[in-house]
């Protein structure tokens, strides 16, 4: 496999640019899950060459040896060298206590894919160490890249005010508080101002009619904030973005099957490999994309991977790839982003 | 026996003598017991959330006995959510039974967790109890759709953490309208 983990940015748009997931992506020709084909309108001047794409996320892995999570990340992985994809996207907490050894761990199970792959981090891979670790195993907190005439956008939305110094924390105290999803101490996350910044040069000079992907551990919308299913500056984001005719969103973090749609954005949440989180008490937009609940006696259920085919004219249809049966019929066999 | 009028009359004054003497009781301001007091409300509430902190600290995972690989009840059921414990004892489809509230519990440490049950009288399975039940008052018992699960509401106490709520959270009643877009 290329590691991708070790490249820059620069290395690949060279790989993009040049044969290296031309010749991975040749494999993918032929495959086909029975998707829904989705007609839809052209997005302006712009094309894209079809192509598919792979989601992973939320593994949460634990130094205990042989753990249950370890295999099930291995089972997502098998799978995804299976549904060959172009590339794989991981969308955080790789680990769950954020130290090194899981975040090896984590960084040796992704190896074995056999496609390039890109990661941002989530709150349990961060708040150990400031993402020291994380940003040695998987390089910068945000990116972009183009592909197949896709711009694609990486952001680390988990960063949060200083609450642990003037409390006098330790780093493991800190780490904790940030570890437990209903925790208050934390408040709300997001990019902040310096991501923003990034976010509105790196799209300052694209086409309108640009297709964009976005990646984020939590959703770009107020989804629940309680339980920081929310990125707190998702309103600038999603302003910077409102230019473009549409926008797809996927992220991490909720462990479940949800959709929503937001002026030109659509968004998508994504099955973890460790556990489903339970739907919060709030009402739904799109209450028929909820997975079914899981059963407590199936510990791989609830849980698996995700695929997205994108089409020419960048209509995006999302598969998710459960480990036991969880869809609802809306979801079974794909659905229009 | 066949009763005489006498007798009547004992019997009837055996059956009804005790339960005026317990009517005069009642009526006696120097005996009858009072309703608690504010100060006595407020002692027993402080009781009950000192057990229901406890349950939040087990809940999430400060009894190393509990488990044997890292998780706690808090992993699978942040605020208690998707617990439900105001249905027990009810059918458990994945053990095919009737079975108590105090039962999941110590399914769910042996099985998911691989941890040591609890001890299913012991103070430790009470806290826990209480905290799943502070969390879904008043919340009613509706079977719905299979995709619904329910949550705690906003969670008042716990060791570490600040005793009142930092004010970004939601709790129930405050929960977010989300836009319906295009649909």
């Amino acid at each position: 496999m290329t590691d991708f983990n070790k490249m820059s940015r620069r290395d690949f748009f060279t790989v993009t640019g040049k044969a290296g997931l031309a010749t991975i992506a040749a494999g993918a020709v032929g495959v086909n899950f029975g998707m829904v084909q989705v007609a839809e309108a052209a997005v302006g001047k712009s094309k894209v060459s079809p192509f598919r794409f792979a989601i992973l996320t939320d593994a949460h892995l634990f130094s205990h040896a042989d753990h249950k999570f370890d295999a099930m990340l291995e089972k997502a992985v098998a799978d995804c060298n299976k549904a060959k994809p172009d590339f794989v996207l991981y969308c955080g907490d790789i680990a769950q206590n954020g130290t090194a050894d899981q975040l090896d761990k984590g960084k040796k199970i992704l190896s074995k894919l056999t496609m390039p792959l890109k990661v941002i981090p989530g709150e349990h891979d961060w708040y150990l160490d400031m993402g020291a670790a994380w940003r040695g195993h998987f390089g910068p907190q945000n990116w972009s890249f183009d592909h197949k005439g896709v711009h694609f956008i990486g952001m680390n939305s988990i960063l949060v005010k200083d609450f642990w110094t003037g409390a006098g924390m330790t780093p493991l105290e800190r780490m904790g508080v940030m570890e437990m999803l209903e925790s208050p101490l934390a408040g709300p996350w997001g990019v902040q101002a310096e991501q923003l910044d990034w976010l509105k040069k790196d799209v300052k000079k694209l086409a309108s009619d640009t297709p964009i992907v976005v990646f984020t551990h939590s959703p770009l919308w107020d989804y629940y904030p309680r339980w920081n299913f929310q990125t707190s500056d998702a309103p600038e984001i999603r302003e910077i973005l409102s230019k473009f005719v549409r926008v797809m969103s996927f992220h991490g973090h909720v462990h479940q099957t949800v959709y929503n749609k937001i002026g030109n954005m659509g968004s998508v949440g994504t099955m973890s490999t460790s556990w489903p989180w339970p739907y919060p008490p709030v009402k739904q937009a799109y209450p028929e994309h909820q997975q079914l609940r899981a059963d407590p006696g199936n510990f791989e259920d609830g849980m698996g991977s995700q695929l997205i085919d994108l089409e020419s004219d960048f209509a995006g249809k999302m598969l998710y790839k459960p480990f036991a049966e969880s869809l609802t019929p809306t979801m079974k066999n794909g659905f229009k982003i | 026996m066949k009763l005489t009028t006498k007798n009547r009359f004992n019997v009837a004054m055996a059956l009804i003598a005790p339960v005026a003497l317990i009517g005069l009781l009642a009526a006696s301001p120097a005996i009858a017991r009072e309703p608690f007091t504010k100060a006595e409300l407020a002692d027993q509430e402080k009781a009950l959330l000192a057990v229901v902190d406890h349950g939040r600290d087990l809940w999430h995972g400060t009894l190393p006995s509990m488990q044997t690989n890292g998780l706690a009840c808090g992993n699978c059921h942040p605020d208690a959510a998707a617990s439900n414990p105001h249905t027990f004892p009810k059918f458990q489809a994945n053990l095919g039974k009737v079975i108590t509230l105090r039962d999941m519990i110590n399914w769910c440490i042996m099985v998911p967790q691989v941890g040591k049950a609890l001890d299913v009288n012991g103070d430790d399975m009470i806290a826990m109890e209480a905290y799943a039940f502070y969390l879904y008052r008043g919340v009613k018992i509706e079977p719905g759709l299979a995709t619904r699960q329910t949550a705690g509401f906003d969670v008042k106490s716990g060791a570490g953490f600040p005793k009142k709520g930092s004010g970004v959270a939601y709790d129930n009643e405050k929960a977010p309208v989300l836009p319906v877009i295009n649909k």
